[in-house]
This record gives structure tokens, sequence and C-alpha cells, in this order.
């Protein structure tokens, strides 16, 4: 229950007050109509006694009253009986006094804590209270008490009646009339003899006051001093003193009526009460023939409402011709008549009573012992019985006896003498109890229950159980729900006063029927404040009540208190996972406002049903929805500038994307434009960090190698997981794509139509910064959002055009539509960024960093290059080269410069190294992407060489600057250069990205650089597989014409047709091989039969020898520029000329090259630090040289022959060694078994296989040699032995030309000849010096013999410590020697 | 024939959500939320009083909260209940969403067909 601004006492003391009845005569009525008020409202604000009264019990005790009021009412006159349950019209003024009555706004809240729930309501309930007073007082005076019957009349007689005697005679016999005439029941009586009070009333302006105190001085001798009065007042003059202050008493005893009056539909008349009243939802039957009926207290209310209507009065200006003075004389009269009149007489009708009580045997035994039983002695109802008319039982008339020890306990109560007034009650509780007068025994119990609660102090405990008892008689047996409920009311507000709230709640919900819905509502409402009052407070039967009050409160139109209830009772169900009832609060909540007129709170309430994750039925979700957009758009009206936000469907705001420029155009014509970045490509962690790395590499290109601390790296197209932490830069101009994800949450589908995205464009620079919200957005098509998919709309936004620094805020215009309903509304697009982790608060809070995806800034121009590519092609056999075209377009209004390129594949394409005129592509068809000159055919075997510096090849970094004419593309230019590609090595698809890169012609904007993205997909097949190997050669040096050194080297060429796609290629064909080095070059082609060109099938295999030659030293010595010389050795009558575009260009990006380049470089240093052993070994045997061989596949292809040519290189490196062309071929490394023994330790050291390399040896001696063995036995044959050292130290060297003895068999064959002359040499060779030796063989007989034993050791001179190291022995030398 | 018939069972979380309710004649799901909701009070005035009058709190049957209640069937669902929690992947704090349980719950429940 909740909290009263009366005290407990008070509230029940003041709702048991002696009543007194007024008659005025109608001179006085006018007199006091002046103030406009009547005589009893003119009373009411000085009821209340402020003195102390006494008075005498019959035990001649005296007793104080204090704090009296009393109740001074109109005599109004109504012929109908009493009813138990209120006249519809006292219903409608209840309904009216609630509804008039509610929370301010700004009233006191309190906030309850219980638990986690935090809860925020009103702990006065002044509509309660209300109603709980006009209850109280419009209670039909009922038979079996007589609490609310007249004790007194005052009869008014103004001063200015002609004979105020006269009149005062004709009322009291009017008051007569009333009570003894029968002809009225409804004001009742207390006792037959009514206390008559005469009052004279004097207007001072108009009376002669003399007059007055004359007539005073007659009723006096007539009626005695102490049974008549004289009232001044008036003294005021209407105009005079306007602007005087006086305090208006009357406003809070009035002022309901007046906020009734406010109604539109205030009733004044009583056709207009009915018609008003027909449409009230709260009344059932709307006739209303017994409008007579009207209890005094409306009546009262009634006419003030009438009075203040009157235009000759405003309302509210109560007591206008009263002074200060005059309230003073009002007080001082009621004082006068309550001590002298009232309380005397009260006093003198108790004394009779218990006379009258006393003297009636038996009675004083019960008043005095209290130990009779209570239903004890089978006492029959012996006398008076009258016929037990309703089911309360019996029913007394007015003057039986039994009633009148009620009637004194009810004196009693009235003036204060509670303990009496117990032992009456009681006292007659047990004889109505005892006669089965139910009724009349519910009556005395609640009294003693009252007054017993009254007494105060420990005297009584309350006794509870009486009033329960009283109100389940009351109810149940007598029907009488008024009374019931005036029960009720008292008891729980007495247990309140206890601290007994779960009783008092109990209580209240029992008494909540389906006969009232105002009183279920507000006795619901008081049970759910006594739960939350409770030690322990139970907020969710709190909530659960305060519901069922607002049902119920709805039941009865209170819409306002019902809404008030529902939004209580929503603060405990609100986000807890009940979202049952969340809906159904939020529904009800939402429909509540809507018909009060609060569209807003309505709109919030759909909103969140809508927003939940809805528990809710497919059909219940759409009556939802329907209910939703319906009320949208009634708020929505016309009012189309601030669109409301609309809560569906769901924008997965961090899902947003937004992508800066252009949609890409695919292809046009034959053109190929670049894949750039779009929309429809998904977001790569991987990709997006091997894009920005090529980007940091052509941004080191163009600021000199160096990347700028500033540089960040470009994004096109925005999403969650990009760095969304800077202001995009935007450029003017240029179109802003946003998508944006949507999801449907409900079960039904939503239609969307009329997309358009909302900006505001903030100009920095000027001071005041101009915002414009322009609709400037193309629209989607009708879409529907499907049940519960995920959309993705992209929005296309228009150019915008200052290029000034901005921000954006987008917002989303969506129209919602289903089925006939359409909303307009707007969603904000607001996208949080990522949850912050780095500081402790960060971790403890959830806190986000900024995404400043959607508040790019607009800069000025910028230029905008597109790239088409022409002939592109997707596949390529390994190794093939192609020529292709590619364009660049300025599509802006800016020139553009530094253009650049880079690519993962720096081996994939080259732009060639000179300036190559374009040709059309037309032009160029069917044409070779080599360059090639007729070779005359008789030098074919022999190389053709040319000598070119590395650096005109070389570009830094794998960046490219692409050689355009001007180096600035105009706006609107184009240009077109050739771009030859080579198949990658590697078989498969191969994804090679480009970064274009390029930047305006003018410097210092804003955005450096601009870069343009392309990504393509090669399909690479096997070509040809070659594998090359050298080994020295063992012809003698001198033989070699122009062969100055000692280094003649046999490189073998192994080509395999390794392409399986039979019907596709037909024959590989080997056009030219050339060699690119910076030491050796490829010499002749040793073509066993001559004249045939090399061609091979499907899995044929050619091995093709050469032989390399050293270069000149002129050439190679040359070391301050890195010169390659190219020798090409032709196999058809046409040479390409290597050296040149593409055939060098891809020769040098090749993956083969770099790495003999990192080698060569690698060994530089130590050719200077000769001393190193395993250098100079590895210096002789190294080779570097590399092999370029250039095919021609035939290919069949849609019954046409392609001829398509392709270049594979080799890089042999040392001589031995066999090295592939598919040079990155990388076996992933076998599984290695776990070891747990360590490895037995490596044999001593060998003398590794690098120095079986320093000594080329040969031997020279003639093939065949005849010898007359009969006549010499000895054969001498001259044999020379050349020696070349190999590596660019000197070298020690040991010749032993003895045979080795250790094998048996070896003695035996040479047995038969011997080395005569020196046997074992000690030379020293200079580097690269070629020595011979002349040695003498002798044989012995003829045969074949093998001469190469002799064995060659040697070392690096400075190399003391080592041995020697026998050296690669030759292949057998054997010498026929033949008997002449 | 099923003996423990119940219209409606729910599991709540101490923060006073539901993690798990169910009814069966669904028509009145509302009214069913609500009785549930609202009957968090008893239960909570049952458990402080169990609080002062027991240290040990192993016994968590809180009693009846009504005269129609059936310890097996707390055991089982309680069982049940304790399963779900067990489950490595269950978030302590979500709602359940599991068939044994459901079909635990479903055996308890009023047959209307």
């Amino acid at each position: 229950m909740a909290q009263c601004v009366q005290s407990v006492q008070e509230f029940v003391q003041d709702s048991f007050v002696p009543m007194v009845a007024v008659l005025c005569s109608e001179e006085a009525e006018r007199v006091t109509r002046k103030n406009n008020l009547n005589f009893a409202e003119l009373l009411r604000p000085f009821c209340r006694l402020t003195s102390e009264g006494h008075i005498r019990d019959p035990s001649n005790q005296l007793q104080v009253v204090k704090n009296l009021r009393i109740c001074v009412n109109n005599l109004v006159t109504s012929p109908t009986t009493t009813s138990t349950s209120l006249s519809p019209a006292q219903r409608q003024l209840l309904s009216d006094v609630v509804s008039s009555c509610q929370p301010q706004e700004s009233a006191v809240t309190n906030v309850v804590m219980a638990g986690d729930y935090e809860l925020n309501f009103s702990v006065t309930t002044p509509w309660f209270e209300a109603y709980r007073e006009n209850f109280l007082q419009s209670m039909p005076a009922s038979d079996h008490e007589f609490l609310n019957h007249y004790l007194a009349c005052l009869l008014v007689v103004s001063s200015t009646e002609a004979v105020p005697v006269e009149q005062f005679l004709k009322l009291s016999q009017e008051q007569h009339r009333i009570q003894h005439s029968g002809e009225y029941t409804n004001p009742k009586w207390f006792i037959p003899n009514t206390l008559k009070y005469y009052v004279l009333l004097h207007d001072m302006c108009e009376g002669d006051e003399q007059r007055a105190d004359v007539v005073y001085e007659d009723m006096k001798q007539k009626y005695g001093s102490q049974g008549c009065y004289l009232l001044k007042m008036n003294s005021r003059t209407f105009s005079a003193n306007v602007d005087e202050q006086i305090p208006d008493p009357w406003s809070q005893y009035l002022h309901k009526n007046n906020l009734h009056n406010q109604f539109p539909h205030n009733p004044c008349t009583s056709n207009e009460m009915s018609s008003s009243l027909e449409g009230h939802p709260l009344q059932l039957d709307s006739s209303m023939a017994n409008l007579h009926n009207l209890s005094a207290v409306h009546t009262d209310l009634k006419k003030g409402a009438k009075d203040s209507n009157s235009p000759a009065c405003a309302a509210g200006s109560h007591g206008a011709c009263l002074t200060l003075n005059d309230h003073d004389y009002i007080r001082q009269f009621i004082q006068e008549f309550t001590f002298r009149g009232l309380l005397p007489h009260i006093e003198k009708t108790i004394r009779q009573l218990n006379d009258q009580l006393v003297s009636r045997k038996g009675l004083s035994r019960s008043l005095f012992t209290a130990t009779k039983k209570w239903f004890g002695g089978g006492k029959a109802p012996e006398k008076s019985i009258s016929e037990p008319k309703s089911t309360c039982g019996l029913l007394y008339p007015p003057e039986a006896p039994e009633l009148q020890i009620r009637k004194m306990a009810d004196l009693c109560l009235l003036v204060q003498h509670y303990d009496l007034a117990y032992s009456c009650y009681h006292t007659a509780k047990k004889d109505f109890l005892s006669d089965q007068a139910m009724l009349y025994a519910a009556g005395a119990l609640e009294m003693a229950a009252v007054s017993a609660f009254l007494q105060g102090g420990a005297s009584r405990p309350y006794p509870a159980h009486y009033m329960d008892t009283a109100i389940q008689t009351y109810r149940d047996v007598c029907k009488n729900m008024v009374l019931a409920e005036r029960c009720a009311l008292l008891s729980a507000e007495i247990l309140k006063s206890q601290g007994k709230y779960s009783e008092a709640a109990t209580l209240l919900i029992k008494m909540t029927s389906e006969d009232s819905d105002l009183r279920s509502a507000l006795l619901l409402e008081q049970a759910a404040h006594c739960f939350i009052n409770m030690r322990n407070p139970m907020v969710r039967k709190f909530a659960f009540h305060m519901i069922l009050s607002g049902h119920r409160f709805s039941k009865a139109g209170q819409r306002r208190h019902a809404l008030r209830c529902y939004c209580q009772a929503m603060q405990v169900y609100k986000e807890r996972g009940w979202s049952l009832a969340e809906d159904h609060i939020n529904f009800t909540i939402g429909r509540q406002s809507f018909t009060l007129r609060q569209p807003e709170e309505a709109v919030t309430a759909f909103r969140q049903i809508l927003i939940n994750d809805s528990r809710q039925t497919a059909k219940q979700q759409g009556a939802f929805l329907r209910e939703y957009l319906y009320v949208y758009k009634s708020v929505l009206g016309g009012n189309e500038v601030s669109l409301p936000q609309l809560p569906l469907p769901c924008i997965h705001s961090s899902a947003t994307r937004v992508y800066f420029g252009h949609e890409r155009r695919l292809a046009e014509g034959e053109k190929q434009a670049a894949t750039h970045v779009s929309l429809d490509q998904e977001f790569d962690q991987d990709l997006s960090a091997m894009w920005c790395h090529l980007e940091e590499q052509l941004v080191a290109s163009a600021n000199g190698g160096v990347v700028p601390v500033n540089f960040q790296p470009t994004q096109c197209c925005l999403n969650s997981q990009t760095d969304n932490l800077r202001h995009p830069l935007a450029v003017v101009e240029e179109p802003i794509i946003v998508e944006v994800t949507f999801r449907n949450p409900l079960k039904v589908s939503l239609a969307l139509s009329s997309l358009s995205l909302l900006w505001r464009f903030t100009v920095d620079g000027s001071s005041s910064s101009k915002e414009m919200t322009e609709e400037t957005i193309t629209n989607e098509e009708t879409s529907a959002v499907g049940v519960g998919n995920m959309n993705k709309y992209a929005l296309r936004n228009c150019d915008l055009f200052s290029p000034f620094r901005n921000h954006m805020d987008f917002l989303l215009f969506t129209d919602q539509q289903t089925l006939d309903l359409m909303v307009r509304g707007k969603q904000d697009l607001n996208i949080l960024g990522p949850r912050l982790n780095l500081t402790k608060e960060d971790k403890m809070s959830v806190r986000h960093g900024p995404d400043r995806r959607l508040n790019p800034i607009i800069t000025a121009p910028m230029p905008l290059m597109e790239v088409f590519f022409l002939q592109f092609p997707t596949a390529l056999l390994c190794g093939e080269i192609r020529k292709a075209y590619v364009e660049f377009c300025n599509v802006s209004g800016v020139a553009l410069c530094g253009l650049r390129v880079v690519s993962t594949h720096a081996a994939f394409f080259t732009f060639g190294s000179q300036a190559t005129t374009p040709l059309s592509p037309t032009s160029a068809e069917n044409c070779s992407p080599y360059k090639t000159v007729a070779t005359p055919l008789q030098r074919a075997s022999e190389a053709t060489e040319s000598l070119v510096s590395a650096d005109d090849f070389r570009q830094p970094s794998g960046v490219i600057e692409i050689p355009i004419d001007g180096s600035i593309l105009q706006p609107g230019q184009s240009t077109q250069l050739p771009l030859w590609l080579r198949g990658p090595d590697q078989e498969g698809v191969h994804e090679i990205n480009f970064l274009f890169y390029y930047e305006s012609a003018e410097k210092g904007l804003k955005i450096s650089h601009r870069v343009l993205r392309h990504t393509v997909f090669i399909c690479a097949s096997r070509s040809l597989s070659i594998q090359a190997s050298a080994c020295r050669s063992s012809v003698p040096p001198h033989h070699c014409l122009d062969e100055k050194g000692s280094s003649g080297t046999l490189v073998f060429i192994d080509v395999e047709n390794i392409n399986t796609n039979e019907g596709g290629v037909r024959e590989f064909h080997i056009v030219q091989v050339s060699s690119s080095s910076q030491h050796w070059r490829l010499h002749k082609y040793i073509n066993p039969n001559k004249d045939k060109e090399c061609k091979l099938g499907s899995r044929e295999r050619a091995k093709l020898c050469f032989r390399a030659t050293r270069c000149k030293p002129s050439e190679a010595t040359s070391k301050a520029v890195e010169k390659y010389t190219f020798s090409d050795l032709s196999m058809g009558n046409e040479q390409i000329i290597s050296s040149t575009t593409p055939c060098g260009d891809f020769f040098f990006r090749s993956s083969s090259r770099i790495s003999s380049v990192s080698k060569s470089q690698g060994s530089v240093p130590t050719e200077n630090r000769s001393s190193d052993l395993t250098d100079i070994a590895k210096e002789c045997s190294e080779l570097d040289l590399n092999i370029i061989v250039i095919w021609k596949a035939y290919v069949v292809e849609d019954n046409k022959q392609l001829i398509l040519e392709g270049q594979l290189h080799v890089a042999l490196q040392t001589i031995g060694k066999e090295a592939t062309s598919l040079t990155a071929k990388e076996v992933p490394q076998e599984m290695v078994l776990l070891k747990f023994k360590s490895d037995l330790p490596p044999p001593v050291i060998l003398p590794s296989a690098e120095f079986c390399q320093l000594i080329k040896t040969n031997l020279h001696y003639p093939e065949t040699c005849t010898h007359p063995f009969v006549q010499e036995s000895l054969c001498l044959v001259p044999v020379t032995l050349t020696l070349s050292n190999c590596s660019l130290a000197q070298v020690d060297v040991i010749i032993d030309l003895r045979h080795k003895s250790s094998s048996p068999e070896s003695l035996e064959v040479h047995s038969s000849f011997a080395w005569v002359g020196q046997s074992q040499y000690k030379l020293q060779l200079k580097p690269k010096e070629v020595l011979c030796l002349t040695l003498q063989a002798c044989f012995l007989q003829a045969g074949v013999y093998n001469l190469n034993t002799p064995r060659v050791f040697a070392k690096p001179s400075e190399q003391s410590i080592m041995c020697e190291t026998s050296q690669q022995t030759a292949t057998p030398a054997l010498i026929v020697i033949s008997n002449a | 024939m099923n003996t423990n018939m119940a219209v409606c069972i729910a599991v709540i979380a101490k923060e006073n959500y539901p993690l798990y309710i169910r009814s069966v004649p669904t028509q009145n799901e509302l009214k069913f939320h609500y009785t549930v909701h609202t009957s968090l009070d008893v239960v909570e005035e049952k458990i402080s009083a169990v609080g002062k009058a027991l240290g040990d709190q192993r016994e968590l049957y809180l009693g009846l909260l009504y005269p129609t209640e059936d310890y097996k069937m707390f055991r089982k669902l309680h069982n049940s209940f304790t399963d779900v929690m067990c489950n490595p992947f269950h978030n302590p704090g979500d709602t359940i969403q599991s068939k044994a349980f459901d079909g635990i719950v479903s055996g308890m429940m009023v047959q209307t067909a």
C-alpha cells in the first residue's frame, strides 16, 4: 500500500465524524452565494476544531475531545432506498475523481533497490486517496449503523429576511417533515430528537446590523443562547481591495470539482450527463432513470461545479466577500456550535441511551461481564422477530432495542470515547451474532476493530480477525460490496501501519472482483505497493500485480493509470529475457500511449517489440509489425522533415563497406580492364598485406628508395578489418559507394523500397560549418528482405562537389512496407570501432575505438587512370613468350605522371628495354614476339656474339617505370604500350598481381599518389624440360684457333618434351640456343648430323652438344660495368638476337639468372683473397654460364595451326653439375627419421672433389704406330702431356709416371709397356699456364695400350700443409701398336 | 502412463532471467511466464529462509511452493540440468538449448494430444 498524506489515526478518525445537515432559507442562500459558495461549503474549511472540547461519559468521567472534525452537508432529500452497491452516477464520480488525479510530472519518485532491481516509481498514490475519500463520503447511509446519520441540523436564515423568526419556524417544520413524515428514507437521522441549531446570517454590507442584533436577542430568548448564533459575514464589498490577497481555504476542498469542471463533457444538466455517460466504457447500464438518488455529497459537488461554471464568477474565486475577520467569525461559529450545541447534545443522548440500556435487564450484565461466551447460552432471538428479509439474516426495525447499544457505541466513537465504544460494539456484536443478524454483526465487528485500533496504546491488541470476519460477512453473506470495500480499506490501512504488508496485500487482492474494475485496479495497485514495501521487497509480485492493476485500469477506462502501471511493471521485466511478458507489456504500453495521443511513446514501445529477439509466432509478429507501422504512420503524419528512426531491418553496421571510386568497367570491347578492387571481393588479410607490400615498393621507388614515414597504404574499400582510425580520403567528383548489410530478425518478410543514403557535408575552413542535408542518392529497386536472412545493398552516392575537408555522416532512408502499410523513416549508420583492450580501464569496461569509415575527407581532384589489356592470354606454356598490349587512360581532368608498376611475378612480363614505337596490335598479328634477322647458312654452327650491359635491363627492386611518351599523361589522353609476357616456369595456375602507381603532375596534394590493382590468373602448362651439364673437353687447346686459354668446355643440353597435351601441341622445334655469361660463351654447335633441325614430338628427347669457350679477357675483365656476352647459335635460318627485347629482358628477369648473379657476386671478394682454398677450387670449376633455349611450338587449336614461341633458361654454375630449367622445382623434403644415435663421425677429410679439377691434362700421341718388333724389340713412342692450370692461383704439380703396383691385374697389363726417361716431375704452374711435357713410352709387343696412366697430383702453391690431390683422370687414351 | 504432469517447466538463472521455459498449452504461454516470474518472489523467500536455518545448503529442493509439486520430478529435472551444465560447450548463463533436456521436460509435461 502506498504512503498516504494522512496518518492512519487521522484517516480512520476522519472516516467517522458527526454529520450535520444544513437547511438554508433562500435569502440566506443568496447571501452565501455572493462568495460563490453555499453554506455547507462555506463552513467546510473550518470544520476541524483546533481547540479541545470536553464531554462527560455516563459514569461522569471527563473525556477530552481532540482534533474533532464535523461534516456539514446540505440537506438533500431523495426518495429511494439504500442499495448495496454504488449507483452509476457515484461510480462515474469516483471514476472522474481518479482520472482527474494524475501523478505530476515532477512528482517525487523514489528509487527502490531490491536485489539487482532498481525501481523508480512514485511512493504516493494521490488518486487512491482521492478515491478513498470520495468513496467514504459517498457511502450510502445504512440502517445497520448510525455513523453517517445526521446528528444535528443547522437552520440558516438571513437577517435581511422580513421576519427571520418566521423563517426559522418554517425551516424547523421542514426539517421535522423530512425526518418524520416517512416520505424520505435517504437523509437518515441519528435519533428522532435531532438537534436544531438556529443561525442568523448577517450580511455586513447589506442589512442593518442593529436589526440583526435585535433579532438575535429575540432568538436567544426563544431558543436559548446555546441553540442559536448570529454569524456576521461578507464584510468586504465586491470591488474594494481587489488586489488584497486573502487566502482561499476552499480551494483544496473544492478543487476536485473544478478539475471535474474542466472535463469537456462536464455534466451541467442531467441530460447532458446521461449522454456523456453513455459513451463511457465503464458504464454498462446507461439508463439514468434514478438520477435523483444522488448522494448529498455528490449534489454538493455538482452545485459547486455548476456555480463555478457561471460566468459571473471566475472559477477559484471563493469567498470573495469575506475578510480574514469573517474567516475568524466562521471559525468561532463552528466552535461555538460544536462545544455549546453539538457536544452537549451528544453527551445528553449518550446518557439517555445508557440509562435506557442500564434499565434493561441483562444488558448491564452483558456490559460489565466480559466472560460471557460468544455463542453460549443458546439465547433464542425471541424479541421482535421481524421477517428476515434478506440473506444478511435478521433485520431490526429502526427503534429496536438491539440497535440502541449500537447507536450508543457509534456516538461514543464519534466523540472519541473509544474505550466505551469498543465495549459497546463488543456487546452489540455478541447480541447480533446470537440473533444471526449478520449485517449488524459485521458492522459491529468492523467498528469494534476500529475503536480497538483508535484506542491505541497497549490496552488492547488490534483484532485483525474481526475485520476479516466483517469483510467476509459483508461480501459473502450480505453481498454488500460497498461495505466490504470500506472495511477492507480501513483494515488494509491499519495493517499497513502495523507493518503487516503481506496481510494487507492478501486482503486487498481478495477484494478484487468482477463487479468493479476501478476498485479492483486501485486495490491491486495498492497490493503491489504492499509487496514492494515489505521488509524483503517482492519485486516480481509487485510487477505482476501492477500489470493486473494496469489491466483493470484499462478495463475501467483509466488509460493514463493503466499506462503508468504497465510502465512501472516494465522496469522489472525489462531486459531479463522474459520476452513474451516484455512483448505483452510493450504492446499494451504502445496501445495505451497511442490512444492517449502520445504516439512517440507508442512508437518507442512497439519498436522494442520488434527489436527484441522475438519468440512470438510469425502471425503475432505480423500483427505487431502492422500495429507499429500504423502507429508510426500516424506519428509521422505530414511531417517529412525530420524522419524518425526505424527499428527494422537491423543494420549490421560493422559489416558496412565503403568503396571509394567508380565501379570498374570489366571490359570494353576486346579490352580487358584492370580488375582493381571491387565490392565483390571479400577482404583477405594476406592479400591486403601483399598489396601493401607492393605499394611500399612503389612508393620507395618513387621517393628515391626510401619509404616516407607518413606512408599509409591506399585503401579503396573499407570494411571492418581495415584500419579505420584515419579519416579516409575521397576525391572530389568521385563516387563513394556504401554497402550496408541488413538483417530481418522477424519471421515475416519486410519489403524495402526507395532506399537512399543521407549525408551531411561540413566545410572545414570557413568559420561557420555549413551543413546541408541533401538527398542526392540513387534509389535501389524495391526489394524484399526475406525472413531471417541477410541482404546486402550497395548504395551509390553521387559526386561531391566541394574540394574542402569535410565530414560526412551517413544515414539511411528507408521505406518500409507491409502489404498496404508503408512508412518512411531513417536509420542511423553508426559504426562502432573495435573494442579497445590496451589499458586497464579498457579491459574493465566496454570501450570502442573510433571508426571513421564513414567520415571521409574530400580532397582536391586527383588523376584517375584506367588500365586496359589487349590480347592478354589466360593460358601459356611454361616459358612461352607472348606479346600483349596495355593501354593507360587518364580519365580525370588532371595530368598524371610517375607511372610505375610492380608485380608479384617480376619475371612474368616486360615492357621492353628500348623505346620501341608501339605497334598497333592488329598490324603485328601473327608476328613473332621475337625480333629476328636472317642468318647466312654457312655460319649456322658458329655463334654470333653481342656484348650487353646488364644495367640496360636491370630495374631496381622489381619496380618498373613504365616508359610512356613524355612521362606525363594528359587529361583524357591514353597511350598503348606493348607488353611481353612469359609463361611461368612452373606449371599450374598462377595468380599474378600488378600494382600500377601514378601521381598527380601537381605536387603537394593531400593524396600523394594513387594505385590501381590488377590480378590475372595464368594457367601454365608444361612445355620442355632442359637439363644441361658441362664437362672439360679433352681437346688440346691449340687445336682451337681462337682459343687462347686452356678452357674448352663441352656443354650438353638434354631437351625433353614433357608436354602431355598431345592433341594440342604437335611438336617443339629448338630454334636457337643462346648463352649469356660474364665469362663464358657458347662457341660452337657440335651437330652429329648436320642440317637437321631438332624436332621433338610428345615425350621425345634430344641431346645437343656445344662447345663453350671463355670470353676474351678484355671483355671479361672490364669489371666496372657488369657486361654480359650473349652468343646466339641459331639452328634454323633465322637468328633471334637474344640480347634485345624481349629475350634479354626475360633472361635478366628470370629467377635462374638472379640466383647466379647472387652467386657470382658472392665470389667476387674471394678472388682477391685467393688464399681461401675452397674458393680457388670453386673458381676453377665455376662456369656461370646461362643457356637460353628458344623454341617454337606447333599448336593446333580450333583446326588452326599456331606457332608459339618461348624460351627457357638454364644456369650452369659448375662443371660436372647438372642444371635443369625447372629451377624452383623443389621436391618437398622427405621426412627424416628421427635418430637417437648420433651419426658416426665423418671419415677423415678426403680431398674434396673440387680439387680434382685444378689441372686439366691431355695426352697427345699418334693413334697408331707400326713397329717391326722382329728387328727391334723395343718400340719408343713420344707422348706429349699437356698440363693446363684451370685456376687463378699458382699450383704445384707432381706427375708420377710409375705404374701403380697395387693391383695384380694392372701389373699384368702394364708389364707390357713402360714410361722411360724421367718418371717423376715436380712443376709449378702459374695461373692459367699451359705446359707441355714430352714423355717416352716404351712398348714390348704389339697390342692396344692405355696410355693414360700418369698420375697428376696438384695443390695450390701457398697451401703447404695440404697434400697434393690426385687430379681427375681423363678417359682412356688408347694407342694401337702393330707389328710391322 | 506418465504420472508427472506439469504444464510449465522453467529453469531460471539467479539473475532472474529464464534459461529455459516451456509450457504445454502454448496458447497460454504468456500467463505461465507471468506466473513463473511472479513465483520467483516465493522462491527467494524460501531461499532466504533456508539460508538462515541450515548451514549445509546441499539440499536444493526448496519444498512445496504449491501443493502440487513432486520431488521426483525435481530430481529428474535437476539431474538433467546438471548434465546440461556439465557440457563443456555450454556457456553458463546462456539459455538452455539441449535436446536431451527438452526430452526430459517433454516427458514431464501434460500430454495434450
